[in-house]
């Protein structure tokens, strides 16, 4: 696939070179260009002949000579003006004025309920282009965040088909859903994975507290407003393809041992262990197999977007079609999704606009058992895949105990699952202009989505360990019912034409309710999928769970915008929300925000300055809720589970108690945000910059806290609301854009992030909160959170160096299960013994700066985009190293490195590696999650439109761009971006919480992966 | 034009029905009360007969938990002894070496799963204490409902009180955060005191024994012979004697065959006194979910399913304890390069020489997606310890006569007939007969998780665990779970030497 695609692409790029257009009858032109206002030339402004690449820009004194057909039109283009076209007529010298385009000042950015100029704004509002983020390879338009806007932090998860983690501002919060708040086209949404990349017009997110307090109920972890892509007026009816297709592949592969390494340190490890030797003549194995190489493949991805978008004098229409269908980077996961969305706008009156829109999404998961990224990295290369009579390798058979007892192949093979996701969501509105000032807007909105997960583990016998006698049937089925209900009455008037006032008054209501069954059954035969059904199996076997929840939320809501001669302004807001979940007095919440900003350039007194073209300073301070918290019982409920069931002469008797006691009541999280800033733009606004500092302090915040013991609770966590977190940060982003005198048009934009996190105070004092297992043995916890702490700091020993001898040993401080070997601990609090009181903090999963630089080149009909992003100042846990319970394989970097003898190594320890003594958490396990990689690279070349004519089409574009292909970092597993765990469909579908406590732990991950592909923008 | 206006006036009409619909359930005060979904509430609990079983069975279901029977109990009841060591793979779990050689630290998680699994045990018995009372129902039942609920509790806090020494006694459910929450221990003294009033209260009404349908539940001879067993460990000799007695006239008798004793077909049988119940029910792995006979189970039986993960495994030491012949050797010790009874073959490599024989349960009876063994029930009190403790009461009583035929029983049942092996003991001598008794239980129960803290209570423990690193003073008790001490933020007090 790879080469067939090089080959067309280096074909299609040859034969559009040579297409050039004709010129004939040309005249020189000569002229000077000025500001229209100040009457100053102006340097390097554009000058095109209208419909070529043919162009040149004015000098240092605003002068400009181009020859021109002496019919053409020269269009005259500067950042910061309106472009100016002007026919030649013969004309030798033709000058220009260009008016100062109004553009940045009138550039509209989407705000809650509403939209503003981007030059009223009084809280950070940052918006990314709908086109920025469909041109990327992302599957996810979350994922096309990644790098773009300061102070969102986007970690991608490998899994084709699953939502990236996204924080803006950091983690503010523990327990729930952490992710923002989307809301698209007004209808709320706590993930956006339907949403096909190339619907979207734009994104907008709101990231201080002032500009989300007016989502109150669910806006601490930001929010993001997504408007999606509609017809224009009047406008004739456009067809669009967008398609892509290529592969994506593995980067930063592990080197794994090969069989008679492996061989030979497990021999070690037997020796150590006072066994013999597993292996009689390592050197025997050879390399034997590579398991990476036999489960992972080079996957293929294709995307079709299709949309058919006009208008007419009344009315618009958007119609589009997507197709995705993207191969995993293990072998049989794959992941298809069809989207199709309409919207329609109908002016029925001069005053009455009514209209929808809808989105129906049906994707399709072939899964793969969340274990084989850990059997891959594990499994021992002696195995080989299929014997010679085709039967599968069985590690059993070499003796290789009950660590690495599994064949990934046969892991794969006898795995059947699917994840099916139907949905239909959208809403329809109506608006209605009245007595001038007066705009009323209803908008009803639904979602209605269906989750199926199916898994049949069928009977088999592939090796020793893995097999199956009794076949099972598992069904998962959650239904989502949603809606809410908004109205909002907008008043907006000028007075005496200083004084700016818009006022919103709305109200809202929601319910969501979710539907969960969690079935099963034994001995349902398997001759196709027509057999898959609960009743085909045993009903002695069959097993119904069936759950739910139900939220409802109602709110009241008002702002009002003021501005002074567009030099002051005020914005103030307040939102009331009652959630169901609250009770008591608790079930309401406020949440009021101010916001102030000075237009300084719009002063008298800096009229006459040069060097800003325009100055902005401002400051806000809002209040937000978190409500996507995990429900709390208010009132102690009764368990009746299996566990609890009592056999009397070996006959079941239901059991039933209760073995909670009543939380301390949840109520609302609340962030209270500050955020100071300036905007500036430099060089009749070439030069643009952005600053803020924020904080943002998250007070009671829910956390699960451990309980007593002796309370004889079934859960040993009390969740309540007893922390207090603060984030706290600097944003700066800069973007340059211009046009070189040789037709060069070009953006280059940065930005840089620092964010603090930090628990400022939690309920439990010093005791610390310790979580985080993944991969880890023995019982042990590798984070802990404690207050004036980061969120989840890693906690362990700090090695010393690795013992030698046994003198070395005996001349150590008293370490439990110390051998020559083994990791030398500090005795940090210098008592002469080694235990638990010696931990120490070892490292911080929360980044701490994130940053991306994103730059755009357009010359004559090539465009060039090379993004680049990173992270920094951040720790990853490489728990993969010690996940051992016997003989899994090791990485080529430990086997070179490995203490095997006095003398070999002082910071890798030996075979032994997974001992309680070695695998308890240390900071040898901790190192940078630093990295920066190249994000996306992009040629692309637009067909000139003289050929296009003859075809009728508007616009080709072909384009190459590569994804991720360069990644820069020390870590040593496969990838820093240490996102979430990867859940299994089947689990992830029934979750209701996660605990971030468990971050940055790398065991299971799904690796780092490039996607190269080849595409085409085609518009009729 | 007109008309155009009349559509727009019923236009803006339907509009605002629109909104007054959506609106108006919205601004009811009921739309945000929304009750819990699918959650019985604890209101409509514990009302009926009905409900005051279930409460009761709870009790019951939660001792087969992993904290009553798996690793915690190992780390906590066995590890310490002479008899088990860690045994599976040499570097998984080898946090019981710790255990083993005595250097855990408080902060290790079966400390806190053993505590917790007890309090657990707790709660569920408090639940039944706190609210059957006031059940409407049929008061003997409910009285044999208390007793029972009597029996478990105490059963629970004997293995904490012998475990640490001082712990919070909870003897109700709790109730306020800022009350009863956090409790302080009580000295061990008073803590033995309440089992022993449990235990006496739960005697007077348990039944002697039961109809088949409820056989498992606790009865008059398991409080008495638990009673019997708290007051040895206080060394009140004519109590125990008097329990023991009691309990010997109820017509308990001993297997002809040891081994057997400890096979699926003579669960709760003639010996049997208090067995914790376990089966394999299909199609309920949670209700299956004893993990007892799994982690101790033959790790490494070559390609056959049913072993297990091979933990708690045997000691040379005790392999050396048994008197020559002893036919108690191999129904406590499982040896490679065997084939049980049951046909089952024990390759003879593998990572341990010997496994626990009796906890096995034959490998064909493994089923898939079950745990091996589940259904093996859990011996926690049987007929020999009653005869032991008379035996070991009467010698300390100075009632010689009594003591060697208790203790003859014991030995006769073991010789199954054949006069070659284990002869009669005939020692008058008290110091000399104290010592075969020791020795008596020891090999009765090796593997029953009773000799880590037999050995203690006799006052041993300097001279049979010392060469593993058992120190006097320090080790009669484990230490409180680290977190439990930090969470109680200073009310409990870590035990001495932690």
């Amino acid at each position: 696939m790879k080469r067939i695609f090089t080959k067309f692409s280096v074909l299609t790029f040859l034969c559009l070179l040579f297409i050039n257009a004709a010129s004939a009858q040309n005249i020189t032109v000569k002229g000077t260009i000025t500001d229209g206002q100040d009457k100053t030339t102006i340097p390097a402004v554009s000058v095109v002949v209208k419909g070529t690449t043919t162009g040149t820009q004015t000098d240092a004194n605003g002068k400009y000579a181009i020859s021109v057909p002496a019919n053409g039109t020269l269009v005259f283009t500067y950042i910061g003006y309106n472009t100016q076209e002007v026919p030649v007529n013969n004309q030798t010298t033709i000058n220009a004025s260009l008016a100062s385009s109004s553009q940045q000042l009138e550039q509209v950015v989407v705000v809650g309920y509403g939209t503003q100029r981007k030059v009223d704004v009084t809280g950070s509002v940052a918006s990314l282009k709908g086109s920025e983020i469909s041109k990327q390879a992302s599957t996810n338009p979350v994922s096309a965040l990644q790098g773009k806007i300061a102070g969102v932090a986007i970690t991608n998860t490998g899994t084709p088909g699953s939502a990236p983690q996204i924080r803006i501002r950091g983690l503010g919060t523990i327990f729930g859903n952490q992710a923002p708040l989307y809301v698209v086209d007004g209808v709320w949404y706590s993930d956006i994975n339907f949403l096909n990349p190339g619907d979207i017009e734009n994104m907008s997110v709101l990231k201080d507290a002032s500009a989300q307090s007016i989502y109150g109920i669910r806006a601490a972890n930001g929010v993001v407003l997504i408007t999606t892509k509609k017809g224009k007026l009047g406008s004739a009816t456009t067809i669009n393809y967008d398609a892509y297709a290529g592969f994506q592949s593995v980067t930063n592969k592990v080197k794994m041992a090969n069989a008679t390494e492996y061989g030979t340190v497990i021999n070690e490890l037997y020796t150590q262990n006072g066994q013999d030797p597993l292996f009689k003549d390592p050197s025997a194995l050879g390399t034997g197999t590579d398991w990476y190489k036999q489960i992972l493949q080079d996957a293929f991805v294709m995307n079709h977007n299709i949309s058919i978008a006009g208008g007419t004098e009344k009315s618009t229409y958007n119609v589009s079609l997507g197709y995705l269908d993207q191969d995993g980077i293990v072998k049989t996961n794959n992941f298809k999704r069809y989207t199709a969305r309409v919207s329609n706008d109908i002016q029925i009156f001069k005053d009455l606009k009514v209209g929808y829109n809808v989105t129906g999404v049906a994707s399709q998961s072939r899964d793969i058992p969340q274990t084989i990224f850990h059997q891959m990295y594990s499994a021992s290369p002696t195995i080989s895949v299929f014997n010679p009579d085709g039967t599968y390798g069985d590690p059993k058979l070499q003796n290789l105990g009950d660590g690495a007892n599994f064949n990934p192949q046969a892991t794969l093979d006898y795995f059947n699952q699917q994840t099916k996701d139907y949905r239909v969501t959208g809403n329809i509105y109506a608006e209605l202009k009245f007595a001038k000032h007066f705009t009323f807007r209803t908008s009803v909105g639904g979602e209605f989505g269906q989750m199926e997960n199916r898994k049949y583990n069928p009977v088999y016998f592939a090796t020793t360990a893995q097999k199956n006698d009794v076949s099972l049937l598992d069904l998962k089925r959650v239904e989502t019912r949603n809606w809410i209900v908004e109205n909002t009455l907008t008043y907006q008037n000028t007075f005496n034409e200083d004084h700016s006032l818009t006022v919103l008054l709305g109200q809202s209501a929601q319910s969501n309710k979710a539907y969960t069954i969690n079935a099963s059954a034994q001995n349902v035969p398997f001759n196709s999928d027509a057999d898959l059904y609960l009743s085909l199996g045993d009903a002695a076997t069959r097993s119904i769970l069936d759950q739910g929840s139900l939220i409802k939320f109602a709110s009241y809501f008002g702002r009002v915008n003021y501005a002074f001669k567009n030099k002051y302004l005020l914005n103030a807001s307040i939102r009331a929300d009652g959630a169901s979940q609250f009770y008591g007095n608790e079930t309401w919440g406020y949440f009021p925000s101010v916001g102030a900003g000075w237009v300084v350039t719009n002063e008298d007194f800096m009229k006459d300055q040069t060097v800003f073209s325009s100055l902005k300073i401002r400051g806000s301070w809002g209040k937000v809720g978190n409500a996507s918290v995990p429900i709390n019982p208010s009132q102690l409920t009764v368990s009746q589970t299996g566990q609890l069931i009592a056999f009397f002469n070996g006959l079941p008797s239901t059991g039933a108690s209760i073995d909670m006691v009543v939380p301390p009541a949840i109520v609302w999280e609340k962030g209270i945000g500050s955020n100071i800033g300036f905007e500036a733009a430099f060089l009749k606004n070439r030069l643009t910059v952005e600053g803020e500092y924020y904080t943002r302090k998250t007070s009671r915040a829910i956390f699960a806290i451990p309980a007593l013991m002796s309370l004889g609770t079934v859960t040993n966590d009390l969740i309540g609301n007893q922390a207090d977190l603060q984030n706290s940060g600097v944003e700066l982003s800069a973007a340059w854009s211009d046009v070189t005198g040789g037709g060069l048009t070009y953006s280059i934009g940065g930005n840089i992030s620092y964010n603090k996190n930090k628990v400022t105070s939690v309920l439990s004092g010093k005791t610390p909160i310790y979580g985080g297992s993944t991969g880890l043995t023995n019982g042990y916890v590798a984070n802990r959170t404690i207050e004036g702490s980061p969120i989840g700091e890693f906690f362990g020993y700090k090695t010393v160096g690795v013992f030698q001898n046994a003198a070395d040993v005996a001349n150590s401080p008293a370490q439990a299960g110390a051998l020559p070997g083994g990791f030398k601990y500090a005795d940090t609090n210098g008592d002469g013994k080694i235990n638990s009181q010696d931990r120490v903090p070892l490292g911080n999963p929360n980044p701490k700066y994130t940053y991306g630089i994103n730059t755009s080149f357009a010359y004559k009909n090539f465009d060039l985009a090379l993004d680049f992003q990173g992270v920094a100042g951040v720790d990853v846990y490489n728990s993969n190293l010690a996940y051992r319970f016997g003989n899994e394989n090791f990485t080529k970097d430990f086997v070179d490195n490995r203490w095997h003898g006095e003398g070999t190594s002082n910071t890798y320890p030996s075979a032994s590696i997974g001992s309680s003594a070695n695998s308890a958490p240390n900071s040898f396990y901790v190192s940078s999650g630093s990295y920066f990689r190249v994000r996306n690279a992009q040629i692309g070349y637009t067909l000139p439109k003289s050929i296009l004519t003859k075809w009728k089409i508007q616009k080709i574009r072909f384009y190459a761009n590569a994804q991720n292909a360069i990644n820069l970092f020390g870590y040593k597993g496969f990838s820093p971006e240490v996102g979430p765990i990867p859940v299994d469909n089947a689990e992830k579908i029934l979750a209701s919480q996660t605990n971030y406590l468990n971050a940055g732990l790398d065991a299971n991950v799904y690796p780092l992966y490039a996607t190269y592909n080849f595409g085409v923008n085609l518009t009729f | 034009m007109k008309k155009n206006k009349n559509i727009y006036t019923k236009a803006v009409l339907g509009l605002g029905l629109i909104v007054a619909i959506a609106v108006i359930p919205a601004c009811k005060k009921s739309f945000l009360n929304v009750p819990e979904q699918g959650k019985q509430n604890s209101a409509v609990f514990w009302k009926t007969a009905e409900d005051a079983g279930k409460g009761v069975s709870a009790i019951y279901g939660n001792l087969r938990s992993w904290e009553n029977t798996a690793f915690p109990a190992i780390a906590i009841e066995s590890m310490g002894s002479d008899d088990a060591e860690k045994g599976s793979t040499p570097s998984d779990a080898s946090f019981f070496n710790d255990f083993d050689q005595f250097n855990v630290d408080p902060a290790q998680g079966n400390i806190g799963g053993f505590w917790s699994g007890q309090y657990r045990n707790i709660n569920y018995a408090n639940q039944v204490l706190d609210n059957v009372p006031a059940i409407v129902m049929d008061e003997a039942l409910k009285a044999r409902y208390l007793a029972e609920a009597k029996f478990v509790r105490a059963f629970s806090y004997f293995r904490l009180v012998r475990a640490f020494g001082n712990v919070p006694l909870r003897l109700t459910t709790p109730k306020d955060a800022n009350v009863d929450y956090n409790l302080p221990q009580a000295p061990a003294a008073q803590v033995y005191a309440q089992i022993e009033k449990d235990l006496t209260e739960a005697a007077e009404i348990l039944p002697q024994t039961y109809p088949a349908a409820d056989k498992g539940r606790a009865t008059k001879g398991a409080a008495l012979t638990l009673h019997a067993k708290v007051a040895m460990y206080l060394k009140k000799w004519s109590d125990v004697a008097t329990y023991t007695n009691q309990v010997m006239g109820m017509g308990y008798s001993l297997l002809p065959d040891y081994e057997k004793v400890f096979r699926l077909e003579n669960e709760n049988g003639p010996e049997s006194i208090f067995e914790i119940q376990c089966v394999l029910l299909p199609g309920n792995p949670d209700a299956s979910n004893s993990q007892y006979s799994q982690v101790q189970g033959v790790r490494g039986t070559s390609g056959v399913d049913g072993g297990g993960w091979g933990f708690n495994v045997p000691t040379a030491d005790l392999a050396a304890a048994f008197e020559p012949g002893d036919p108690r050797r191999s129904g406590t010790i499982l040896f490679r390069g065997t084939t049980t009874p049951e046909g089952d073959v024990i390759p003879k490599v593998g990572d341990n020489p010997m496994y626990n024989m009796k906890s096995y349960v034959p490998f064909k009876l493994y089923i898939s997606n079950f745990n091996e063994g589940a259904q093996q029930n859990v011996r926690m009190l049987r007929y020999s310890d009653v005869l032991l403790m008379n035996a070991e009461a009467a010698n300390e009583l100075g009632n010689t006569g009594q003591a060697l035929s208790s203790l003859e029983q014991v030995r006769r049942r073991a010789r199954q007939g054949n006069p070659d092996i284990l002869p009669a003991v005939t020692t008058t001598d008290q110091t000399a007969l104290r010592a075969a008794i020791y020795k008596e239980r020891r090999v009765e129960f090796a593997m029953e998780f009773d000799r880590y803290f037999d050995v203690i209570r006799q006052g041993r423990g300097t001279a049979v665990f010392g060469p593993k690193g058992w120190k006097a003073g320090k080790n009669e008790v484990w230490p409180i779970p680290q977190t439990e001490v930090d969470l109680s933020g200073g009310v409990l007090i870590q035990n001495p030497g932690y």
